[in-house]
């Protein structure tokens, strides 16, 4: 029953949201009440020891916890709290210089609040989701209630970034329901034994599904939860969404929505009959290099530094791609979470930047440390950590996945991993060295920047901790 | 009495066709509503009938199946549309003759790249479902590629996920009631979405051509050189 909760409790706040409490600070305060509950009850479900009954309807699984949705369900969770709290200072901050600055309208404060709860909502019934179906169903729903949000700033690029998203997003998970079909089909048993969409039936039918309706199916769910997931070729609307989102909204974009997709292809990986894994597995390895190359081609020559790290983001999905083809699931979690955490962090930043430069391009961005160090100082740590420098968990992650995979591969991604080094620091250094810009940044602008430091700060140290700890327990640890 | 399905599904067909080659979008709307209500129908005319008569939920779907994709959706284009003040895709990027040679390809495509990989023999009626479904869905995409206006390809998507629910009503998937609802509810939210968004792009750039959409790329300083969105150069 929590369970169910954990998905109508946003739903209900989105609700009052909307209804209700849509003026002044009443929707942000709402927010952030949403977020804690969620947070609080998520903590509840996912005590160590406890156990929550599944929550099943007429013969379907609907909801459930196993490890992983433990793990990635608490993520999120924790993630949307912080963005909720960074938005409690953003989101007037930004309303008010964007008014100045003649922006034209941003997006009400009742709306925002309920699309980003009922986009909380769905993110939980994606983690939840123990019947393939729902899960589809789930994953179309964050679509949905993400897709208005980035129109936050109502404009030509941002209407363009939106339909971008909605219909390549949409085709691609038409793709994923296809595939979903195929693999309801490839059950060869008698029928009445049919396991149907349901999870764990089909983890236990897994010797009886059809091989070939089985890669056919693998085929259409990878190119369609991989388009959600950002997995090049099929990346395309990832670096316009997340860059003409706004920063919170790009924070969750990359931080978590990602990762629910990525569940959606995992879910697939653990059903594939023993003698298929191997071809799940090279698909895997094969989309995800092919993401590498991509978001290194692209990084190395970005002028925009929302854009640069939306390329990162497909950079580390096609990673955590490799790793899970490698057959280490526990350190593509590792990976995943490492990254939602710095990425977080980095939009929120760049989110800053943003506020006090109002450009996205990189040249016209110059003196961060002397125009606004504490953001400044943020901006060169996230970076570092994103691209792995230690102790960034990152770093332990890459470095076993260069270790542990075949020469060929560990040399291709390592030097992929340089290139996008050099790129990320080349524009990094370009943003925060250099005199003064000639026209300073208004001091009510540096002075919002200033102030939105905590949440990205908070983040820094728990990436450090993660990555710090990691590093002194690799020793005796078995999951890898 | 057997020969209704096959009947259903060339119909279906047929309405792929004619919609590839109409430029006039009301007319392609009243045959994405027909093939709505056909979808909706045709759990029931695949049901065996001689064993025992439909159970009520079966009954249940295809009336909200009905009234949904035959009606509720329909209406929200048609509003779409009226606001967005366009009657016809006057220039596609392929023409309409070309445009309805290439569905017959990719229909002659479906059927025999289906009758190669089942080995040439003779299928029931319900396994003719499995080309009808992939041609319809190669169609649909190809109405996304080759049209130019937003709504054009808000149909083309509808008819991409027609042809992926005539895939399951024709080998007859049971997915359950619930994600069957779940997914229709999903289709009606994101045809209601892209349809404000269709009116608001109406609005901001006085067109709703999705291939002049083209301002966001990775070039170099395209700040600085991209003319403005809505006065690109055809």
């Amino acid at each position: 029953m929590e369970l169910v909760l954990i998905i109508l409790l946003p739903l209900l706040f989105a609700v009052l949201a909307l209804s209700l409490c849509r003026h002044g600070q009443w929707p942000l305060r709402l927010l952030q009440l949403g977020a804690v509950c969620h947070l609080l009850l998520v903590c509840y479900v996912t005590l160590p020891g406890r156990a929550s009954n599944a929550v099943s309807f007429h013969g379907i699984d609907l909801f459930g916890l196993d490890q992983v949705s433990r793990l990635f369900l608490t993520l999120t969770s924790l993630l949307f709290a912080c963005v909720a709290a960074h938005c409690g200072r953003w989101y007037p901050a930004d309303r008010l210089l964007g008014s100045k600055r003649g922006h034209g309208h941003s997006m009400r404060p009742g709306l925002f609040v309920a699309c980003m709860l009922a986009f909380l909502s769905m993110m939980s019934m994606v983690l939840l989701a123990c019947n393939l179906g729902v899960l589809w169903v789930a994953v179309e729903a964050t679509t949905l209630a993400s897709a208005p949000l980035i129109i936050f700033h109502q404009g030509p690029r941002s209407l363009e970034a939106m339909w971008k998203y909605l219909l390549i997003c949409s085709v691609g998970i038409g793709l994923a329901l296809f595939g979903t079909l195929l693999l309801a089909t490839a059950f060869t048993g008698p029928q009445e034994l049919s396991p149907g969409l349901n999870l764990s039936a089909l983890m236990a039918a897994r010797n009886a599904l059809d091989s070939s309706w089985f890669k056919a199916a693998f085929i259409f769910i990878l190119a369609g939860y991989g388009t959600k997931m950002g997995l090049a070729p099929f990346h395309t609307w990832l670096p316009d969404a997340h860059s003409e989102a706004p920063a919170t909204v790009s924070a969750l974009l990359s931080a978590s929505l990602l990762n629910c997709s990525f569940l959606g292809i995992l879910r697939f990986v653990q059903i594939a009959p023993p003698e298929l894994t191997g071809f799940c597995r090279t698909l895997l390895i094969a989309l995800g290099l092919c993401s590498l190359v991509v978001a290194a081609f692209f990084i190395i020559r970005q002028r925009d530094y929302k854009r640069m790290l939306a390329f990162s983001s497909v950079e580390h999905m096609g990673l955590a791609a490799i790793i899970l083809g490698l057959g280490m699931n526990n350190l593509a979690y590792v990976h995943l979470c490492g990254h939602s955490l710095t990425k977080m962090m980095l939009f929120l930043t760049a989110g800053s930047i943003l506020l006090t430069y109002d450009t996205r391009t990189v040249h016209a961005v110059k003196g961060m440390f002397g125009a606004i160090p504490r953001t400044a100082t943020l901006w060169v740590i996230g970076v570092l950590l994103i691209c792995g420098t230690p102790p960034s968990p990152l770093f332990i992650t890459e470095l076993l996945l260069v270790t542990q995979a075949p020469l060929w591969l560990g040399a291709t991604v390592l030097t992929l991993l340089f290139v996008v080094f050099c790129g990320m620091a080349s524009i990094c250094l370009d943003m925060v060295m250099g005199p003064r810009p000639e026209t300073p940044p208004d001091s009510e602008a540096v002075k919002a920047a200033e102030s939105l430091c905590g949440i990205p700060a908070l983040a820094v140290v728990t990436v450090l901790f993660m990555g710090a700890a990691l590093i002194f327990f690799i020793e005796n640890s078995q999951w890898v | 009495m057997s020969s209704w399905p096959a009947i259903i599904l060339v119909v279906f067909l047929l309405s792929s066709i004619v919609l590839v080659s109409s430029s006039r979008l009301v007319h392609c709307i009243q045959l994405v509503a027909l093939q709505g209500v056909l979808l909706g129908i045709m759990p029931l005319i695949f049901w065996d009938w001689q064993s025992s008569p439909p159970h009520g939920e079966l009954v249940f779907l295809a009336i909200v199946n009905i009234a949904i994709k035959g009606i509720a959706l329909p209406m929200l284009l048609i509003l779409a549309m009226r606001r967005a003040q366009v009657r016809r895709e006057l220039e596609p990027l392929v023409g309409y003759a070309l445009s309805q040679l290439i569905a017959m390809l990719i229909i002659a495509g479906c059927f025999a790249g289906y009758r190669h990989l089942i080995g040439g023999t003779t299928a029931n009626s319900a396994m003719l479902a499995i080309p009808v479904a992939a041609s319809t869905m190669l169609i649909g995409l190809f109405v996304i590629i080759a049209r130019r206006k937003a709504i054009t390809q808000v149909i083309g998507f509808l008819v991409f996920e027609n042809g992926i629910a005539v895939f399951a009503s024709g080998l007859m998937v049971h997915h359950g009631a619930i994600v069957e609802l779940g997914i229709l509810l999903d289709v009606f939210a994101l045809v209601f979405i892209m349809g404000i968004a269709v009116f608001k792009i109406s609005r901001e750039f006085q067109h709703i051509d999705a291939d002049r959409l083209n301002t966001l790329r990775d070039r170099r300083d395209h700040e600085n050189t991209a003319p403005p969105a809505g006065f690109t150069a055809e």
